[in-house]
Order: structure tokens, then C-alpha cells, then sequence
């Protein structure tokens, strides 16, 4: 055995693994802890582009923090966060589940096609943004066409203040709907045929047997995605930028849009920081109640 | 049970193409004619025309398409190069590396884009990295190399350690065990990985637009500039979308099995 040697396979294993992770290791911490820790130190100072010297100025290092506390701006744009992220979530996983079970029904007929319906999701998110575009303006339109041919005038969509956030859902949603598409479709691949046909044998109907069958299974792939689509809605970006700019006026303003004119708009560089440090903090609590939720519908299983 | 029609029959290829047309409108626009474009009942029959894409071709939108591959390129083969002998290292080491590995993917890949654009945009801006290749190549590494370890491992932990084990027993070295014996087994997962780091890359909007002004600017980006106060050129836009979107097709219907694991790799998941 080679176990005598100075080297076993497992030394050597482990001397092997320790050189394979160590650039990785220390690359992560560079480029993305160290700048993590760097926006921490920027949101402590009133740094902007044009005054030398104010991005290492802590004279007042909780000035931007106290900011925060009255900026109406900044409130407006949790608020307008909280209603994109709790509109296009419900929606998003309404319409992907019926779709998943749409497609589920018509499986073997469909099998092939069910890839097709995941395209908006891969997409460049700014060729989705282009894409919505077009379907939202005016000249080019042809859902505009239609209506002044049917004698009656659209409010033009994105400049709206009325329609402006609803353009934004419904052109997110078109674009994320497909995850949960696939999530649930996955999940209800490997639901127990057994369990439908018995609660059918017992004169269940289609409603029941999917309030009391189907939707326990799939319901932690739906939590699942609850949490991601949250998640990944802080960072909205591509549609806001494209379809509307924040406005008009600041109604799709989210807080990451924010944050985002604060910096490159406006070269509140620290003041930005500020919004995005509490913006990271939201993030990492809802990370931690995914993996914690995760971890406990796992032990269930 | 077998039935000779279901609703499915029909609803299924309905909703399909009600969902997909919003994007099919845009393709059959970047090969119509200027003209029709604008045109109200739009035309279904015409006679396509390349005039969009030979515009695009005498602009700077071929400068921005090359960033776009080499930047996508470079920083996969990076991430790869980095990321799949660390992945290794993990799925044979558990331990204390899983929660580092799960605390590096959720900060990188959960944390808004701002937050690393700010200070990024400050380093590059002192070392001279803005609107470089470079500058976006360590950026995308930067959150790819997550996604590699995140996805690399099951395929290492598949890998059965008495393989390594024999191959040692003959002589080999560790290296050579993990070049020759480990890596081929795991093969179809670095494709698989390579493909969603370069959609990561290529799909990327917010650094491009931050961090590059005209000569490293890529094809995203350049697609929003035909949106410009002179009037917007659609065609020129229907056929730039058009061109940024096709590799992306073709690529993520190569890995469609993997498109959920890299998708929601560590969202919810230590």
C-alpha cells in the first residue's frame, strides 16, 4: 500500500487542492471583496468627481447615511421598488406556472416545442428593452395602429405616468415568466403519475386535484422562484434605462436606478454608495432567507 | 390514456406564438424594407432585404461586435482557467471551502451591479482601465468565476476518487491525474460552463455601459446608440438586435439542461 509513503493520495490530493483554489481564493477577494469594502468606505464621504479630495474626505462620515433619512427621492424609489418587485413576481410565477401546466398537459404533442418558450428569458436583456421598444412607441407600433383604425386613442404607454410602471411589469414579465416556466415544468415532470390518478379514481376534479395535489408538490419550486425573481428585481435595469428613463417624473424610479443617475448622471459618487450599501443590505437578508427557506423545504423533502 | 384531441393541441402552439411574437416582429423588421417599416395594416409578404445589416456593416457596429466576442471570450477562458481546478479542489474538499464558495457566489451573483460599478469605475478611472477590453474582461471574470466553481462541481464530485487513486498507484502525478483522468471525465460540464459564462458576458448591459464610452464599447450598447436625438433608425435597431440576440439562440439551446443551474446558481443554495 501506498499508504507508507511520504505522499499518500490523500496528501497529495490535498496538496494539489490547496495550489488549485488559491488563485480563485485570492482573486474573489481582490476584485470582489476588496471593491465591496471599498463602497463601504466611499459612502462614508461626500465624494464627487468634479471636487479633488472629497472621495477621501471623512470629515462627516455619516453625512450621507443621515441624507438618506430625508431624501424623498430615495423613499419614493423603495416604494416604486416594492410595487415593480411585488407586481411582476405575482405575475411572473401566475402565468409561468399556468403555462408549465399547459404545457405539462400537451407533453407528449409538445415536448419539442417547450424550449421555444424559454426564449425571452435568454435573450440580451437589452434586446428584450429594444424589443418592448418598439412595442411601446407610438409611430411604429402596431398595437397603436389598431387602435386609431378602431377609432380610439392609446395613452402612449412609457410617458405616462398612469401606464409607465404597468409597461415596465408587463414587458418583465414577459421576459421572466419563462422561469418559473421552467422551474415548474421541471418539478411537475417528476410528480408521481399515481397520485393524480387516484384522486381522479376518487371523483376529484381538476381544481381539487390541483389545489390538493399538484400545488403542495410544486409549491417549494414556487417559493423558490418567489425569492429569485425578488432578488433579481432590485437590480432591474435594461427596461428602466430603455423604456423610460425613471419617468416620467421619478414613478419608475427603482433604487437602483437611483443610485445608478446618482453616480453617472449626477457624480454623487459617495452619496450613491450610500443608497447602494443599504441596497446590498436588503439583498444579502433576502439571500440569507432564501438559503435558510431552501435549507428547510429540502428537510422536509 | 390516450386522447385523439386535446385542447393542448391547439392552446399550446397559440400561447407560443403570442409569447414569441414580440420577437419575431423584431427579426422580420431588420429585413424589411425602410419604408414599410412604418407601414400600417405591416406588411406580411415582402421582399426581404439586407439593407439594415450591410448598414450595420459600414458603421462602428462590426468594432463593437468584435469587443463584444473578445470580451466574452478572454474573460470565460479566465474564469475557466481559475475556476475549474478550484472546483475541483472543493468538490474534494468539503468543509470549510463550501461556505467560503457559497458566501463568494452569493455576494457576486446576488448583489446589485451598482455596487461593484462604483468602486470599479473609481479604480479604473486611477489606473486607466476605463473603455479597455481589459477593463470589462476582469469584470465579467470577476462574476464568472463563481458561476464556474457553482457549476463545475457536480461534475467533479461524479469523478470517483479510486480512479485517481490507481492512477497514482502507476506512478502518475497529481497533475497528470487531474489533466489526464479528471478533466476529460468532465468535459461536457466545461462546455456547458464555458457557454453560460460567455451568455453572462455577451448579455451584459449596465458594465458595458458604464465602463466603456467608445472604444471597447460593445455590441448592447452600440444598439442603443442607433437611439439617438437625430431620429431613431429601426431598421438599423431590428437588425443590431437582431445580430447581438443570434449567438445567444444558438448557444442556449446547446445548454438548455443547464440553463436553471446557472441561472439561479447561488440564489438559494449554500
Amino acid at each position: 500500500m501506498p499508504a507508507a509513503h511520504a505522499l499518500s493520495y490523500e496528501g497529495q490530493r490535498r496538496r494539489f487542492t490547496r495550489w488549485a483554489i488559491s488563485p480563485s481564493v485570492i482573486l474573489l477577494l481582490l476584485v470582489a471583496g476588496l471593491p465591496t469594502v471599498f463602497l463601504l468606505v466611499t459612502s462614508l464621504t461626500p465624494g464627487t468627481l468634479v471636487q479633488a479630495g472629497s472621495l477621501t474626505d471623512f470629515s462627516e462620515p455619516l453625512g450621507n447615511y443621515r441624507y438618506l433619512m430625508e431624501d424623498k427621492r430615495f423613499h419614493e424609489s423603495l416604494l416604486v421598488q416594492a410595487r415593480l418587485s411585488v407586481y411582476t413576481v405575482i405575475l411572473q410565477v401566475i402565468l409561468g406556472t399556468g403555462m408549465a401546466m399547459l404545457v405539462h398537459a400537451g407533453q407528449e404533442r409538445w415536448k419539442s416545442l417547450r424550449h421555444l418558450f424559454v426564449i425571452p428569458m435568454v435573450l440580451p436583456p437589452i434586446v428584450v428593452a429594444v424589443i418592448w421598444k418598439l412595442v411601446y412607441t407610438p409611430d411604429i407600433s402596431p398595437i397603436f395602429h389598431t387602435a386609431k383604425a378602431l377609432g380610439f386613442m392609446l395613452p402612449a404607454f412609457t410617458s405616462n405616468a398612469d401606464f409607465a410602471l404597468a409597461s415596465i411589469v408587463v414587458a418583465d414579465t414577459w421576459e421572466w415568466a419563462p422561469f418559473t416556466f421552467l422551474m415548474v415544468l421541471a418539478s411537475l415532470q417528476t410528480l408521481p403519475g399515481e397520485y393524480v390518478e387516484a384522486a381522479r379514481m376518487d371523483g376529484a376534479n381538476g381544481p381539487r386535484i390541483f389545489q390538493h395535489i399538484v400545488l403542495p408538490y410544486i409549491a417549494p419550486v414556487l417559493v423558490v422562484c418567489t425569492l429569485f425573481r425578488v432578488i433579481d428585481s432590485i437590480k432591474a435595469f435594461p427596461l428602466i434605462f430603455l423604456l423610460t428613463g425613471g419617468g416620467p417624473g421619478s414613478v419608475t424610479e427603482v433604487t437602483n436606478y437611483y443610485a445608478y443617475l446618482l453616480a453617472f448622471n449626477y457624480g454623487e459618487l459617495g452619496y450613491s454608495s450610500a443608497v447602494t450599501v443599504v441596497l446590498l443590505a436588503f439583498t444579502v437578508v433576502i439571500s440569507w432567507l432564501a438559503m435558510r427557506l431552501n435549507g428547510k423545504l429540502q428537510n422536509q423533502e | 390514456m390516450k386522447r385523439p384531441f386535446h385542447y393542448t393541441a391547439w392552446a399550446v402552439p397559440l400561447l407560443l406564438l403570442v409569447m414569441l411574437l414580440p420577437f419575431l416582429w423584431l427579426l422580420q423588421m431588420s429585413f424589411k424594407p425602410t419604408d414599410m417599416i412604418l407601414e400600417f395594416p405591416p406588411r406580411m409578404v415582402f421582399m426581404p432585404t439586407l439593407e439594415h445589416y450591410r448598414g450595420l456593416w459600414n458603421g462602428e457596429f462590426p468594432a463593437s461586435f468584435v469587443n463584444s466576442l473578445v470580451t466574452s471570450t478572454v474573460s470565460t477562458a479566465l474564469a475557466l482557467l481559475l475556476g475549474v481546478p478550484a472546483a475541483y479542489a472543493l468538490s474534494r474538499w468539503s468543509g470549510r471551502g463550501r461556505f467560503g464558495l457559497g458566501l463568494s457566489i452569493l455576494l457576486t451573483r446576488m448583489a446589485p451591479p451598482i455596487a461593484f460599478t462604483i468602486p470599479f469605475f473609481l479604480a479604473y478611472r486611477y489606473l486607466g482601465l476605463l473603455d479597455t477590453r481589459t477593463g470589462l474582461i476582469i469584470i465579467y471574470m470577476t462574476f464568472n468565476l463563481p458561476l464556474v466553481i457553482w457549476m463545475m462541481q457536480p461534475f467533479f464530485d461524479a469523478v470517483p476518487a479510486s480512479l485517481e487513486e490507481a492512477a497514482l498507484m502507476d506512478g502518475a502525478g497529481f497533475p497528470t491525474v487531474f489533466l489526464e483522468i479528471v478533466m476529460p471525465m468532465a468535459t461536457a460540464g466545461i462546455a456547458a460552463t464555458a457557454i453560460l459564462c460567455f451568455l453572462y458576458a455577451w448579455n451584459d448591459f449596465f458594465f458595458a455601459l458604464i465602463l466603456t464610452r467608445t472604444d471597447a464599447r460593445t455590441a448592447p450598447v452600440a444598439v442603443v446608440n442607433f437611439m439617438n436625438y437625430e431620429g431613431w433608425e429601426w431598421g438599423k435597431i431590428a437588425a443590431g438586435g437582431s445580430l447581438v440576440m443570434a449567438p445567444v439562440l444558438v448557444f442556449s439551446l446547446m445548454v438548455r439542461r443547464y440553463l436553471v443551474s446557472g441561472l439561479t446558481a447561488g440564489a438559494v443554495k449554500g
